[in-house]
């Protein structure tokens, strides 16, 4: 305890630099503000940041880029509120009762409770992160080649069972960013394997290439051929920010039980906000005394969401600073972040650099305080940008994103292929495949390879050690189950469900 | 969502029945596979499993195209099918690196290994688009991927012998045409404003070495 409370003391040092906190205001800032506009992903969004981060101190940049993932999560529950359309996929389930609240003209109190609730729920996961990262960590420096690989392919299940989707098809792209991972300089022989003699090949297929193409470019490609929404923004101003004791007082329960399922989602891999803030959503419906209020306006309606989503987007952190795992696209995207830096992610982290560690973790609440503090009187400036329309919006976008990418290499063969990403990720959404499994394929593969083989080796060739080995055969043995649940047809069909709800 | 293009129209050619998009697809399929197939004859290692796959996919392809294989989701089905296309492209780009030694796996082991279980997924995917009953594929949309994708080929022509500002501006310009609702004026001023934001940005604060102007000026 006192080891923990000594950490984290180290950590707000780290946290409270000046520097830091200025990062940790600009990520929560930029955050907030893709979150707030429809269309603007935070998987995009961190892509295409990351080519600025290079720059940074690796601290400084990870607190950055951790600050724009929940502050996304806060800024997308503000366009739910006010215009009933989602600015990030985690709020979606927000626009039912907050909006109402809004047309009701209780706006204002919706959007402080959302901002309390996400508070609460963010200082509950910080603690949690804080508390769970030693003993996991500790965990993770017991495994071996054998188990580590056995862990990532359980992982990779995890997130690909608790994804929307069919899951087939998810395996299938997974696996197809593990090949894609291989293209490029073996590792141990240094021979190029899948280069096609192109030279710029020889290095590998850039992360920032594949992520910026699919899920930058392919978006916007997308966005496109969507006929252009009307955003019937609220002209009421937004006055009364304060909630009343009585708005307190009811929201209080739906946010407690948000942050506890948020926490739990959250650090399940695949689950992640999206499927917090349904769950956390869910839950409330069916413990309320009053369900048929839901829908129309009702603050549990918005607390519980926003507080689940909230603490599973930070939550989601355990697996990646303890296990080295990223559960989500936005993980993986952090991996890339790490790795660039020079950073493995993985347990080491907490032994080798604590001051990144903890300094983040500390950084993730510093955060959350700047968020209610800047953002409630904020609102108006944040409304004020949602008129700028998307067909401003997407050259933008591009042209950011083309900077970037050419800005890492100085290399406009990268440009080129994040184009080509960009139509394979359309092709993919147009045969419904999901992008973000091949993400997680394509960060996971070096390492997965790297201990395939040394499993492998050490084990004298014999495959079976995967399944003999307690640890990873257990693991294996879990993902094996997890995959034949998935596809049973009854439980496929809840599962279809409750994505559909 | 609309579910893009109608069930396939059905017609008839010299008395026998066809559906154009089956015909389309499966044709697709058969280019596809043939390409590969002679890659596949180009590259000097042995690369005979790859080729009775791509043997495979060509008359599956056929047998689609001739109205012999029913395509209940067309979605899937193809969609399987390109993937499994792309794990024998990776298996025969791979064909020449050593395999196993020993204990040892070699460069070639791992990327092998994952073609074939992708083949194996992709056959999956496209054998659940035989038999079970899915939604067409949606309408490709032709001006806003070309155009988009133009923008940021031309971005990479530019940005050496023209530098940033001419390249960030027409790259904005050209992009901004994807969209049908453009308007000129409201465009120029967009355009100018975010190079003037990027030069700041990249430039000025975080100080890359950007070009700003073309060479020789």
């Amino acid at each position: 305890m006192s080891d923990l409370l000594a950490n984290l003391a180290m950590g707000f040092g780290v946290a409270a630099q000046p520097y830091n906190i200025l990062f940790c205001l600009l990520g929560a800032l930029v955050g907030t503000l893709v979150g707030v506009l429809p269309g603007i992903g935070t998987v995009a969004t961190i892509a295409m940041l990351l080519p600025i981060t290079f720059g940074l101190p690796p601290v400084g940049a990870l607190i950055m880029l951790a600050g724009i993932y929940y502050g996304a999560q806060y800024g997308g529950s503000t366009t739910s509120i006010l215009v009933n359309i989602p600015g990030e996929a985690t709020s979606v389930i927000t626009c039912l009762d907050g909006h109402q609240m809004a047309r009701n003209g209780r706006a204002g109190a919706a959007l402080s409770i959302a901002a309390i609730g996400s508070f609460f729920a963010g200082c509950v996961a910080t603690v949690l992160v804080a508390a769970l990262g030693a003993p996991l960590t500790g965990l993770a420096l017991l495994f071996g080649p054998a188990e580590y690989f056995s862990l990532m392919v359980l992982g990779l299940i995890f997130a690909v069972v608790l994804a929307k989707g069919s899951v087939l098809k998810a395996v299938a792209m997974i696996v197809t960013g593990l090949l894609l991972s291989m293209v490029g300089s073996d590792l141990e022989t240094g021979a190029g394997r899948m280069t096609f003699d192109i030279p710029e090949l020889a290095d590998g297929i850039g992360f920032a290439n594949i992520a910026m193409g699919v899920f930058g470019f392919a978006e916007i490609i997308r966005n496109l051929e969507l006929p252009s929404e009307s955003r019937d923004i609220l002209k009421a101003k937004v006055t009364n920010l304060m909630p009343t004791r009585q708005d307190l007082i009811d929201a209080s329960g739906a946010i407690a039980r948000g942050t506890i399922i948020g926490s739990l989602v959250g650090i399940l891999p695949g689950g992640g906000a999206v499927i917090a803030s349904f769950a956390g959503y869910t839950l409330e419906k069916k413990l309320s005394k009053h369900p048929e209020r839901f829908g129309h306006g009702t603050i549990e309606g918005v607390a519980a969401p926003e507080s689940a989503n909230n603490a599973a987007a930070q939550t989601s952190f355990i697996p990646l600073l303890t296990l080295g795992i990223p559960p989500n696209a936005v993980m993986a995207l952090m991996v890339g972040a790490m790795t660039i830096h020079g950073i493995v992610p993985g347990p080491q982290v907490m032994t080798k650099q604590p001051e990144l560690f903890w300094g983040m973790i500390a950084s993730m609440w510093l955060g959350n305080l700047m968020l209610v503090v800047i953002n409630l009187p904020l609102v108006g400036l944040w409304v004020t940008l949602l008129r700028v329309p998307y067909r401003l919006l997407y050259p933008s976008i591009i042209v950011f994103c083309c900077i970037g990418i050419y800005s890492i290499n100085n290399s406009p063969f990268d440009v080129v292929l994040s184009a080509s990403f960009g139509i394979i990720g359309y092709w993919l959404i147009k045969h419904d495949f999901e992008p973000a499994p091949l993400l997680l394929g394509f960060v996971l593969g070096p390492l997965m390879e790297e201990n395939l083989r040394r499993a492998m080796l050490i084990a004298r060739g014999d495959a079976t050690v995967f399944f003999t080995r307690p640890i990873s055969g257990g693991l294996l043995t879990v993902a094996i189950i997890l995959l034949v649940l998935a596809a049973m047809p009854k439980i496929r069909r809840r599962r279809d469900e409750v994505f559909v709800e | 969502m609309s579910e893009g293009v109608n069930p396939s129209p059905k017609q008839t050619l010299w008395g026998v029945p066809f559906h154009t998009n089956n015909v389309i697809g499966g044709l697709i399929v058969v280019a596809l596979g043939i390409v590969l197939l002679a890659y596949a004859l180009y590259v000097p290692s042995n690369t005979t499993v790859a080729r009775f796959m791509t043997a495979a996919a060509i008359v599956i392809g056929l047998a689609v195209a001739a109205g012999l294989l029913p395509v209940r989701s067309p979605r899937d089905f193809y969609g399987g099918i390109v993937l499994a296309l792309l794990a024998i492209l990776a298996l025969i780009a791979s064909a020449e690196l050593p395999g196993q030694r020993g204990f040892a796996f070699g460069p070639g082991t791992a990327p092998r290994l994952f073609a074939i279980l992708l083949a194996g997924l992709g056959a999956a995917v496209a054998l659940g688009g035989v038999f079970v009953e899915g939604p067409q594929i949606e309408k490709y949309k032709i001006r806003g991927p070309v155009l988009v994708v133009v923008a940021i080929l031309s971005f990479a022509a530019m940005i050496r012998p023209l530098g940033l500002v001419p390249a960030t501006f027409i790259t904005f310009i050209i992009s901004i045409f994807g969209s049908t609702e453009m308007r000129w004026l409201e465009s120029l001023i967009a355009a100018a404003v975010m190079t003037v934001f990027c030069v700041l940005l990249f430039v000025w604060l975080l100080n890359l070495p950007f070009q700003l102007w073309p060479r020789y000026y």
